[in-house]
């Protein structure tokens, strides 16, 4: 692919995306229940995607051929858009009204008059179809049915190596990191040192669940990684010594509670609550 | 000469046209076989063997290799229980290009669409360009075959075992994972009557991808007392990659130790798991060390090592040692 046409196909895939939504409530809406079918595992392929691509190439395809005075080429892109539209538009019941068909003909047909004005003119109202979906669907198809679900990942807990549930080992594991802080507020610090070993291996234990969505091991350098360890030493360090110091230890505890859980919940939980409340029957 | 002589004589000169016959088919195909004209080879061909059939059909003449590998992990890298529930009943994407490869070239696949219970398959690693690659230069009247000295490097197994290749290879150790894992015995590639008979025996290597085995032969304990505390070292001195190794699964040793008083009696007990996914699994020759604060006399430890692969939810037993101070 040219750099030329590379560029129009995102050029207008940016375009669709980004037309203006003016309402500032976010308002997100479980995706009906009749796209399940084109996405896995119902279907092996993301079908809507695919036919999402068949879209945007066709729409792109119509341009770029009238750039390059390709009108055979242009006719034949207007004749797909206005199939695959339609087509589309057969999919989702629920989303049948935002279709436009007689917008997607009147493209057609500008675009067959050859004349870049008259097209990009008639593509307004055919993008703006679009466009509105985009806005109210899209991050909520990403959420259903792109993001993996934390709910049906098992976590061995390192102490009786059995397999809990991903919400039940959170818990557990904020239980040992209080029971670390609270038995060191109170100057218990033998006890707040086991706590911090079955704390550090409850949290070396969420390392193994990464490669069950990621498969790439370098996501491990954040959350889990080396600033993990290092505030897990300094945890280890004040507790063994002959007089811990206090600062030291809540720094380190600070270091744990922003760098590993509040930055994993802020990346991987917004979409987990979404995807529970969907879940919930 | 009467009939029975002659027709006697006619036999015996069949017969010795027939054994010349295949005692040149059997020097061309082993010896010479570039001099066999294509058009004479197209004949043989079967063209099934070139649109992807399942490894069923490869069975037909390869059934040794077939045998071994279907007792491999290979075959049901797609079906295996702890892969589909690890990828949420094999929706995730991400996971379909090793699990289901459609072509195997020195870097990650893409997956494929069709056959995917086959696992990993023969066409998977062998299908290439049209022809079957693999180590070999040989003639193979039913299908194309194609030379290509990756086959016998450890690169070819690192498209998909990544993280164990880039172990292996920060080690410089020479053998590779077919060394040990696809150990070769000379002994035909078919097993096709006629077939087994014109093609000579040659290394082949066990297609069962062996899951190595490990003892104390392999990892090493050295343990000793000091002041408060009782110091432990273990060394992987003979597996070329982390023991254990994985990309995506999670294989571990479960590290036990139970401390004990004179009077026998348990006083505190201690556990680490070494897991690749941890980054805790044992590296190559390199010393890992462990060190437990003992808060009451102690007179024995016993130290038990376990193993649980990454496709099982049992532990199996590597050893177990007792320390006396
Ligand atoms: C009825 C709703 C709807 C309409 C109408 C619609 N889309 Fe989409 N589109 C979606 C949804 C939902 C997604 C998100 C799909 C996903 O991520 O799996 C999407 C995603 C896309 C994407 C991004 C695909 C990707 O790989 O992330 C493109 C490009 C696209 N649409 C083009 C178009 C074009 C061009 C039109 C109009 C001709 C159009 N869409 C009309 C619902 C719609
Ligand atoms: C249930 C599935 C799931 C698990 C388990 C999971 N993640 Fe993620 N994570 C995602 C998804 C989905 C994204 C969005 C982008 C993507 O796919 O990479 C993401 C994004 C990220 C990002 C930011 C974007 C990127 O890819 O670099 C980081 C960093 C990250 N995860 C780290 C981790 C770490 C570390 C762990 C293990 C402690 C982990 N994740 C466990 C699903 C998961
Ligand atoms: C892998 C990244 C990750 C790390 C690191 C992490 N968490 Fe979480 N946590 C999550 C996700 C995802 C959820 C939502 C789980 C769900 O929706 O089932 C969660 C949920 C929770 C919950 C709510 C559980 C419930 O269902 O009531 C608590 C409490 C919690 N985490 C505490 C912590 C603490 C404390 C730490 C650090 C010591 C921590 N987490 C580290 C990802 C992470
Ligand atoms: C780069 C190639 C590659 C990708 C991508 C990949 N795997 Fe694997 N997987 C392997 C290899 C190689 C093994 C064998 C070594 C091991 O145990 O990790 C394996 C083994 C496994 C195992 C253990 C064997 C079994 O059947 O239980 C599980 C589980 C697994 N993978 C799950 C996944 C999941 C889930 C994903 C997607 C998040 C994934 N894999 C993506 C290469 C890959
Ligand atoms: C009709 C019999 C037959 C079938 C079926 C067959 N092969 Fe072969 N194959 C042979 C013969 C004969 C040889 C050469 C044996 C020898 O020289 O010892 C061979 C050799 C090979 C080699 C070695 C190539 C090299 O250069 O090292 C590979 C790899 C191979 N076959 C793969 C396959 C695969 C994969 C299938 C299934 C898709 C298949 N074969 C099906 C007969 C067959
Ligand atoms: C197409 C990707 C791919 C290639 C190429 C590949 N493997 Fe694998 N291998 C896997 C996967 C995936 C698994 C895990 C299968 C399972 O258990 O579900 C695996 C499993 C294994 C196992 C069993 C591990 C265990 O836990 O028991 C061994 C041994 C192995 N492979 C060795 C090799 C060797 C040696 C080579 C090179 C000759 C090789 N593999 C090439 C993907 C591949
Ligand atoms: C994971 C990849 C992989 C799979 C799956 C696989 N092979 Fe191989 N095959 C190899 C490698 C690597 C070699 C070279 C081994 C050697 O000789 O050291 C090989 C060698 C061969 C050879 C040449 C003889 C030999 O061992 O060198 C034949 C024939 C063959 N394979 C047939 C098959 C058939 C038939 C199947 C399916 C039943 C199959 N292979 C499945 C990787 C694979
Ligand atoms: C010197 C022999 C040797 C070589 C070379 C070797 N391995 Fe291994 N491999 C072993 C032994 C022994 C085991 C069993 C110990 C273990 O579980 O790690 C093993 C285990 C494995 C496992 C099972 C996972 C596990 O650890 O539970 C995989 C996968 C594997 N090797 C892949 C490879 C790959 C890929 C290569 C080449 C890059 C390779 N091996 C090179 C001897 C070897």
């Amino acid at each position: 692919m040219s750099f030329a046409r590379t560029f129009l196909i995102y050029f207008t895939i940016a375009f669709m995306i980004v037309l203006p939504v003016h309402a500032k409530d976010v308002v997100l809406k479980e995706p009906p229940k009749s796209l399940d079918q084109f996405y896995p595992p119902h279907s092996k392929q993301p079908k809507w995607t695919q036919q999402m691509h068949k879209l945007s190439n066709h729409f792109g395809g119509v341009f770029i051929n009238l750039k390059e005075k390709d009108f055979e080429n242009v006719d034949k892109h207007a004749d797909k858009l206005v199939e695959e539209y339609k087509k589309t538009s057969e999919m989702v019941p629920e989303w049948e009204e935002y279709f436009d068909l007689k917008a997607a003909e009147a493209f057609a047909a500008a675009a067959k008059t050859h004349d870049m004005k008259k097209a990009g003119k008639a593509s307004g109202d055919l993008g703006k179809t679009c466009g509105k979906c985009h806005a109210e669907h899209q991050i909520s198809v990403w959420t259903k049915y792109h993001w993996p679900s934390f709910h049906k990942i098992k976590v061995t807990d390192p102490s009786s190596e059995k397999e809990v549930e991903f919400d039940k080992f959170m818990k557990q594991i904020s239980g040992s990191f209080k029971s670390m802080r609270v038995n060191f507020g109170e100057g218990q610090y033998d006890r707040a040192a086991k706590a911090l070993k079955a704390f550090k291996s409850e949290y070396m234990e969420l390392k193994s669940t990464c490669s069950k969505c990621h498969t790439n091991d370098d996501v491990k350098r954040f959350y889990v990684g080396g600033d993990a360890e290092t505030a897990f030493q300094g945890l280890a360090k004040e507790l063994n010594a002959e007089k811990p110091d206090p600062g030291n230890f809540w720094k380190n505890v600070g270091l744990v509670g922003k760098t590993g859980c509040k930055n994993c919940h802020l990346t991987h939980r917004t979409y987990s609550k979404i995807k529970e409340i969907w879940e919930e029957k | 000469m009467n009939l029975f002589t002659r027709l006697l004589n006619l036999l015996i000169a069949l017969g010795c046209f027939a054994i010349a016959g295949i005692a040149l088919a059997y020097f061309f195909i082993n010896e010479k076989f570039e001099w066999i004209p294509e058009p004479i080879l197209e004949l043989a061909r079967e063209k099934d063997l070139l649109e992807k059939p399942e490894a069923k059909r490869c069975a037909d003449c390869h059934k040794d290799i077939y045998d071994a590998w279907k007792k491999s992990r290979h075959s049901i890298s797609w079906t295996s229980k702890t892969y589909i529930e690890a990828s949420e009943n094999r929706t995730k994407e991400k996971c379909l290009a090793c699990h289901i490869p459609e072509s195997v070239k020195g870097e990650k696949p893409s997956p494929r669409l069709d056959r995917r219970d086959e696992g990993i398959y023969c066409v998977s690693c062998h299908f290439v360009d049209g022809k079957m690659n693999g180590p070999y230069d040989l003639v193979a009247p039913p299908h194309p075959t194609y030379r290509n000295p990756e086959y016998v490097r450890s690169g070819f197994c690192g498209s998909c075992h990544q993280k164990t290749f880039k172990e292996w290879k920060a080690t410089k150790e020479e053998d590779t994972c077919q060394d040990c894992h696809m150990p070769r015995t000379q002994a035909r590639l078919t097993q096709k009557f006629g077939l087994n008979l014109l093609h000579k025996k040659k290394g082949v290597g066990n297609h069962r991808f062996l899951h190595g085995e490990i003892s104390e032969k392999d990892i090493l304990m050295e343990a000793s007392f000091q002041d408060n505390y009782f110091n432990i070292s273990l060394l992987n001195k003979t597996v070329p990659h982390g023991v254990p190794t994985a990309d995506n699964g999670d294989p571990r040793l479960y590290l036990y130790f139970t401390f004990y008083n004179s009077e026998g009696e348990e006083v505190d007990r201690a556990k680490e798991i070494l897991a690749p996914q941890q980054d805790t699994a044992l590296p190559f020759n390199k010393k890992v060390n462990f060190r437990y604060r003992l808060f009451d006399p102690i007179n024995r430890v016993s130290v038990v090592l376990k193993y649980q692969p990454a496709w099982s939810k049992e532990k199996e037993l590597v050893w177990e040692k007792t320390v006396q101070p």
